[in-house]
């Protein structure tokens, strides 16, 4: 549950971190659909998640939290929605191309993972969002399988991102 | 030879972008093609840039095909999701357009009708994702379609925007998800290109997508002043707009900077091509494609 997922789906695309892409044979991944009665467990659980998450990271209930892979800043905040890092449009000092009062919030990313040394989780590569999850729990959606696990604790970053970028110069030869 | 040829086999390449207009006329993007036809290897169609209404732009690519051009159909992820996004490109394979340029596009508060609803269903990487997995044959549904498309996928990249090794790291995840070719922000201060083009190479991203340097043509200190205030993720050196100020004729100026902003762009190493983005000024693309694809070491 802690390890670092390395694999990651994009439709049937599955992309390594750092390698190229693969495609996969299979169909769709079959994700359990949610039940009635867990969309009331989903939200009796949303009640107690969202009074952690709301006020410590702003919490925007996308239902696939990748609070762990951004140093827990919810990349949600972002008025596109970005999931894979920074739009091209941030300016000069760093403020949001919509709201000029803002910090583009991949910039806090960027610094905060700096910070907790979870740099090479910014190269996590993350599938289109499921927006059938928006507003359920991101921590059942996790029991239920619907959602890849945290990466609560993380060692040797430097030796990860060595690893994704030499794994690519690998490749080629 | 397409673009994907060239590219293939370690040509330098030349691309220009023109701009559909606000209107239905259909000879705006003839004229404006004949302007360029000879002297650049494809041409980017943007995709309602600025977020403001224009001719779309796999319309347009159509009429440069008929034209006997090779377009590059910009695609954003701003005015629809991910089911039009798919059906848009099935069409466009179908059409013939063969190249796709993947982005995120302004958010529509930049544009002139900043009410608007903005979609954003997919982001750039996700897109790019999408589209590789649709010339393997299947649909992000995970249905296989009999007949698989073949583009060659291409991606921004704006090398000028804090912070600097972020802006690798989303462009590592550009290349890993199957962009082919990058095209980067105009560059207006070479210094910083020059060093983000090291870390580039360093990366080993230039052997697995082909960079092409943006360059803007501008007539005027005031366009620049403007560009740097109002057009996000733009950096500009101080001395270049020292230069323009201080210019009597700026328009000759201007040529002549984007010149000699060729001559060097194209000797970095890992350039693979350069990408003019004229702005209202297409008169100009002719001049600087040949500049661009004069002598080039190869």
């Amino acid at each position: 549950m802690l390890s670092h997922e390395s694999h990651h789906r994009l439709g049937n695309l599955s992309v390594k971190a750092g390698g190229s892409p693969v495609l996969y044979r299979s169909t769709k991944p079959k994700k359990r659909p949610i039940t009635p009665a867990e969309r009331r467990l989903s939200r009796v659980i949303l009640f107690f998640e969202d009074a952690i998450k709301v006020p410590l990271f702003r919490c925007q209930h996308c239902g696939e939290c990748i609070l762990s892979s951004t140093a827990f800043i919810c990349s949600q905040n972002c008025p596109k929605r970005m999931r894979n890092g920074p739009c091209g449009g941030t300016r000069e000092d760093g403020t949001c191309e919509v709201y000029r009062d803002r910090k583009c919030v991949w910039q806090r990313i960027y610094y905060r993972s700096k910070l907790l040394h979870r740099i090479s989780l910014l190269f996590t590569i993350h599938a289109p969002h499921d927006w059938g999850l928006e507003r359920t729990s991101a921590w059942l959606n996790v029991l239920r399988k619907r959602t890849s696990a945290p990466t609560l604790f993380l060692r040797n970053d430097e030796k990860r991102i060595r690893d994704i970028i030499v794994d690519d110069a690998a490749e080629q030869n | 030879m397409t673009l994907q040829n060239k590219i293939d086999a370690q040509q330098f390449v030349v691309c220009a972008e023109i701009a559909p207009p606000q209107s239905c006329d259909g000879d705006v993007i003839r004229e404006k093609a004949k302007l360029v036809r000879d002297h650049v290897d494809a041409v980017n169609i943007t995709d309602n840039q600025t977020a403001i209404v224009r001719l779309s732009s796999i319309a347009s690519a159509k009429i440069l095909l008929e034209e006997g051009i090779e377009p590059i159909m910009q695609m954003t992820c701003r005015d629809r999701n991910r089911l039009a996004m798919q059906s848009d490109l099935l069409g466009a394979a179908a059409l013939g357009i063969r190249n796709v340029l993947c982005l995120t596009g302004d958010h529509q508060t930049i544009g002139d009708q900043p009410e608007a609803r903005g979609v954003f269903d997919l982001d750039s990487v996700q897109l790019i994702g999408t589209v590789a997995a649709m010339n393997g044959g299947y649909l992000l549904s995970g249905s296989e379609m009999k007949k698989r498309p073949a583009f060659f996928i291409g991606a921004a990249a704006n090398p000028f925007a804090e912070p600097f090794e972020m802006r690798l790291i989303k462009l590592h995840k550009k290349v890993s998800a199957g962009a082919r070719f990058i095209q980067t922000q105009p560059v207006f201060d070479l210094e910083v290109f020059a060093r983000w083009m090291q870390k580039v190479v360093g990366m080993g991203l230039h052997e697995k997508a082909a960079i092409l340097a943006g360059v803007m043509p501008v007539r005027s200190a005031k366009t620049l002043q403007w560009m740097k205030e109002k057009v996000p993720g733009v950096r500009i050196h101080p001395d270049y707009i020292q230069r323009m100020v201080r210019a009597t004729d700026p328009e000759g100026e201007g040529f002549a900077v984007a010149i000699e902003m060729i001559r060097v762009l194209k000797n970095i190493h890992g350039v693979r091509g350069i990408h003019i983005m004229p702005g209202p000024w297409e008169g100009v693309t002719p001049a600087l494609a040949k500049e661009a694809s004069l002598h080039v070491a190869q």
